[in-house]
C-alpha cells in the first residue's frame, strides 16, 4: 500500500536539503549503538579516536546499524525480532524514516547500502516459512520497499556489501519465530551458510561447512579489499566443544577455518560476537565477548595473538589495527603492541562498531 | 600496604566507592591463591619424597580443595595462556584427558623431564584431572617407584607447584594493586572504579552458573539419558564435595562483595547447601527419578542464589553481568 503523501513528503524534504554530507553530521568515523546509566539507548557517532561526535537517543535496545557512504543517515535496526528500523538525520539528530516491515515478517537486525547508497538490504525473516529474505529499500523513493528477493538460507543475520555491489549474506541456519521469542526451533536440522546474492539476479554463489560444523551457525561478516569474506560464528552445540569461530572465504574456493590453541579456543565458549579486517586487509579480528578476549588471525587464518578484556564486542576498521568497544564503556585502539583504551564512559556499548565510509 | 595506599589515593580521588572489591581482594582471593600454592607445593613435595599412588591421594585431595577455592576467579592471572584450563581441564567432552595421558604413557614421551618443556604439553595432559586419572584409575594406580607413570606424577605435580606460584605471584603484584587503582591514569587493565566490582561480580555469577549447568548439569544429561560418568572428578570421589566446595566459595566471595547486608542471598546459599548435604557424593542417583529429582532441586536452589545475588548485590552496584557476554546476536 503506497502511502503518497508521505512519499511526496519525503521527497519534498530531500530536496530542499540535497548534499549533506557526513561533514555536516561532525565527520564521524564509527557509529555505534549503547545503553546509558539510565536504561535508555542512544546511537553515537564516534570520531577515529573514539571520542562523542553526536548522540541521538533511540526508541528501544538497537542491533546494528547501517551508515549510508556519503549522506549523514545511519540506519538502526531494533533486535530481533523486531519490525522497525529507524532513518535518521545524524546531523540533526532527526528521525527521517521509520521502516516497518511488511506483515508475516520482522528484521534480523543488519543492513548494508548497494548502488552507491541508493538501495538499503535489510534481512528479514518470513515467519510462515522460515526463510531468509533480503528486503530492498529504495532510498531515492523515501526508503520505499521495492521488493524482497531469497536470502539463500534460514536465519539471515548480518549482511555486507562486496566490491562488485553485491551482498554477501550469513544464513546463520537458526529457525525462530516471534511468537517464541529467541526460541531455537531447527537446531537438529539447521544447516548455515554463506551466500552471495546480486538483488537482480538472486542467489549467485553458496559456500556450505562440513556436515559435522552444521551446529556452527555463521552470523557476521567481514570483506577485506580483494573482496575476501571473513566470517564469524556461534557454536550452537555445546559450549565447551572446541570448534573454529573464523571461516575465509573467496568464491570459486571452499572455505578456510581459522583456530587458536585449545586452551584459546575453549576460553571462547563457542561465541564470536563481530569480526573485521584491520584497515591494511592483513589482519583479522575477531571479538569473544563470553571468553573476554579479541582473536587477531592473518589474513590467511593463522593465529597471532588473544587480547583479554572483559565483555569486549564491538570490532571494526582503524589505522594502524582495529577500533573495539566493550560493555563496560570504554573504546580500545588495537594494534601490534595489544590494546590501548582511548575513552572510557558510563554507558555500555552494544554488539557492534560500525565504520563510516569505508567502501568495503 | 601499597595496596591500601592506592585504594586510599582513589577515594579521595572522588568518584563511587565500591568497598567489596578491596574485602574481595584481601579476604577472599589472596588468601585463597596462596592456599592453593602452599597445598600444590605439599602435594609436589610428597611427590617428589612418594610418587605411589596411595601417598598422594591424601595430599591431592586438599589440592583439589584448594582449587575450588579459586576456580571462579576466571580472570586476570588465571587466564593468562590457559592457566586455568591447564589447572582443571573439565569438561573434556572429547575426553582428552584420558587421550593424552594414555599416549604420554604409551610413548614415554620425554618431556616430563625438563619442566619447561612439560608446560608445553597439551593442557588436556597437565593438571589435576591428569593426576586424578593416574592416581585413581584402577589399571594406572598401580605403578611404582621407577616406572614412567612415577615420573609423570611428578613432572604434573611439579607444573602444578610452578603454576600456582606464578599465579599467586602475579595476583600480588599486578592484579590485586591494579583492581585497587582502577581508573587511575597508569592503570591499563581497569579503567574505571566500577570495573573491578564489575569482574569480581562476573566471576561470581559466572561460578555458580557454572556449578549449577555443567556440576550438576553434566551428569543430570537428560532425563531418558543421564550421564553419572560424567559428573566432574567422579574417579577421585568428589562430584558433590565440589560443588559444596564451590558453593562456599562463591559464597565467600559474595559476602565480601557485597556492601551492605545480603540475607536472600545467605538464606539461598544456606538452602542450596542444605540441599547439597542430602545427595550422594558422586551424583550415582541422577539414573533414578527421586535421586534425579534431589540435584535438580539443587540446581534450581542455585538459580535461586543468581536471582539473590542480582537483587542485593549487583543492583545495588549498579553493576550486571557482562551487556554483551549475556546478550548477543
Amino acid at each position: 500500500m503506497t502511502n503518497r503523501r508521505n512519499f511526496l513528503a519525503s521527497f519534498l524534504a530531500a530536496s530542499l536539503v540535497p548534499k549533506l554530507g557526513w561533514a555536516d553530521a561532525g565527520s564521524p568515523a564509527y557509529l555505534a549503538a549503547a545503553r546509558e546509566p539510565d536504561g535508555g539507548f542512544c546511537i553515537f557517532g564516534l570520531s577515529g579516536q573514539g571520542a562523542d561526535v553526536f548522540r541521538i537517543p533511540l526508541p528501544a535496545r538497537g542491533h546494528a546499524a547501517a551508515a549510508h557512504p556519503h549522506a549523514p543517515e545511519a540506519v538502526a535496526f531494533a533486535r530481533r525480532p523486531g519490525t522497525f528500523a529507524l532513518v535518521i538525520d545524524c546531523a540533526s539528530g532527526k528521525l527521517l524514516h521509520r521502516l516497518e516491515t511488511p506483515p508475516g515478517r520482522h528484521f534480523y537486525g543488519h543492513g548494508a547500502f548497494l548502488a552507491d547508497g541508493d538501495l538499503l538490504c535489510t534481512t528479514e525473516n518470513d515467519i510462515e516459512t522460515g526463510e531468509g529474505r533480503i528486503g530492498l529499500w529504495s532510498r531515492p523513493e523515501g526508503y520505499t520497499r521495492i521488493g524482497d528477493i531469497a536470502s539463500g538460507g534460514v536465519g539471515p543475520h548480518e549482511l555486507r556489501r562486496l566490491p562488485d555491489d553485491n551482498l554477501a549474506i550469513a544464513n546463520g541456519g537458526i529457525r525462530t519465530h516471534p511468537g517464541r521469542g529467541r526460541e531455537k526451533l531447527n537446531l537438529d536440522t539447521m544447516r548455515p551458510n554463506l551466500a552471495y546474492v546480486d538483488p537482480d539476479r538472486g542467489v549467485i554463489d553458496q559456500a556450505e561447512l562440513a556436515p559435522d560444523l552444521h551446529h556452527n551457525s555463521i552470523r557476521h561478516l567481514a570483506v577485506g579489499p580483494d573482496g575476501t569474506v571473513a566470517f564469524a560464528m556461534q557454536w550452537q552445540g555445546d559450549p565447551m566443544d572446541v570448534v573454529p569461530l573464523l571461516g575465509l572465504h573467496r568464491r570459486g574456493t571452499p572455505p578456510r577455518l581459522a583456530e587458536a590453541g585449545l586452551a584459546e579456543q575453549l576460553a571462547t565458549e563457542g561465541y564470536a560476537g563481530s569480526v573485521a579486517f584491520d584497515q591494511a586487509g592483513t589482519l583479522i579480528g575477531i571479538t569473544c565477548p563470553r571468553g573476554a578476549r579479541l582473536h587477531v588471525f592473518s589474513g590467511e587464518g593463522a593465529f597471532r595473538n588473544a587480547i583479554r578484556r572483559p565483555d569486549i564486542c564491538g570490532v571494526a576498521p582503524a589505522p594502524g589495527g582495529f577500533l573495539a568497544t566493550d560493555g563496560l564503556g570504554s573504546i580500545h585502539a588495537v594494534g601490534p603492541d595489544g590494546l590501548r583504551s582511548l575513552t572510557t564512559q558510563r554507558r555500555a556499548w552494544d554488539n557492534h562498531l560500525v565504520r563510516i565510509g569505508l567502501s568495503i | 600496604m601499597m595496596i591500601r595506599h592506592l585504594a586510599l589515593m582513589f577515594l579521595l580521588a572522588g568518584g563511587p566507592a565500591f568497598a567489596g572489591v578491596e574485602e574481595a581482594v584481601e579476604d577472599h582471593v589472596l588468601p585463597r591463591m596462596a592456599n592453593f600454592a602452599v597445598q600444590a607445593g605439599d602435594l609436589a613435595d610428597a611427590a617428589a619424597d612418594d610418587c605411589t599412588a596411595d601417598a598422594l591421594r591424601p595430599p591431592f585431595q586438599d589440592l583439589f580443595d584448594a582449587w575450588l577455592g579459586v576456580s571462579h576467579l576466571r580472570f586476570g592471572p588465571l587466564e593468562e595462556g590457559g592457566r586455568a584450563l591447564s589447572i582443571g581441564f573439565w569438561p573434556d567432552t572429547r575426553g582428552m584427558v584420558g587421550d593424552t595421558v594414555a599416549r604420554l604413557i604409551a610413548e614415554e614421551d620425554p618431556v616430563l623431564e625438563d619442566p619447561d618443556a612439560f608446560a608445553e604439553v597439551s593442557i588436556a595432559g597437565r593438571g589435576l584431572f591428569a593426576l586424578e586419572r593416574l592416581l585413581f584409575e584402577p589399571e594406572l594406580a598401580d605403578y611404582d617407584d621407577g616406572d614412567y607413570e612415577c615420573r609423570l606424577v611428578q613432572a604434573i605435580a611439579e607444573d602444578l607447584a610452578m603454576t600456582s606460584d606464578a599465579l599467586l605471584s602475579e595476583w600480588r603484584t599486578d592484579q590485586a594493586p591494579a583492581l585497587l587503582s582502577a581508573g587511575d591514569p597508569g592503570n591499563t587493565l581497569y579503567l574505571s572504579a566500577r570495573e573491578p566490582a564489575q569482574v569480581l561480580y562476573t566471576a561470581l555469577t559466572t561460578g555458580l552458573g557454572f556449578t549449577a549447568e555443567q556440576r550438576l548439569g553434566r551428569p543430570l544429561g537428560t532425563f531418558e539419558r543421564p550421564r553419572p560418568e560424567r559428573a566432574e572428578a567422579r574417579r577421585s570421589g568428589r562430584p558433590l564435595r565440589n560443588v559444596a566446595l564451590s558453593l562456599e566459595a562463591l559464597r565467600e566471595l559474595a559476602r565480601a562483595l557485597a556492601d551492605g547486608p545480603i540475607p536472600e542471598t545467605e538464606q539461598a546459599f544456606a538452602a542450596a547447601l542444605e540441599q547439597a548435604a542430602t545427595l550422594d557424593p558422586v551424583f550415582a542417583g541422577v539414573s533414578d527419578p527421586s535421586g534425579r529429582l534431589k540435584v535438580e532441586i539443587l540446581q534450581q536452589r542455585i538459580e535461586r542464589i543468581q536471582v539473590a545475588v542480582t537483587e542485593e548485590i549487583g543492583v545495588p552496584l549498579g553493576i550486571s553481568q557482562g551487556f554483551n557476554a549475556a546478550d548477543g546476536d
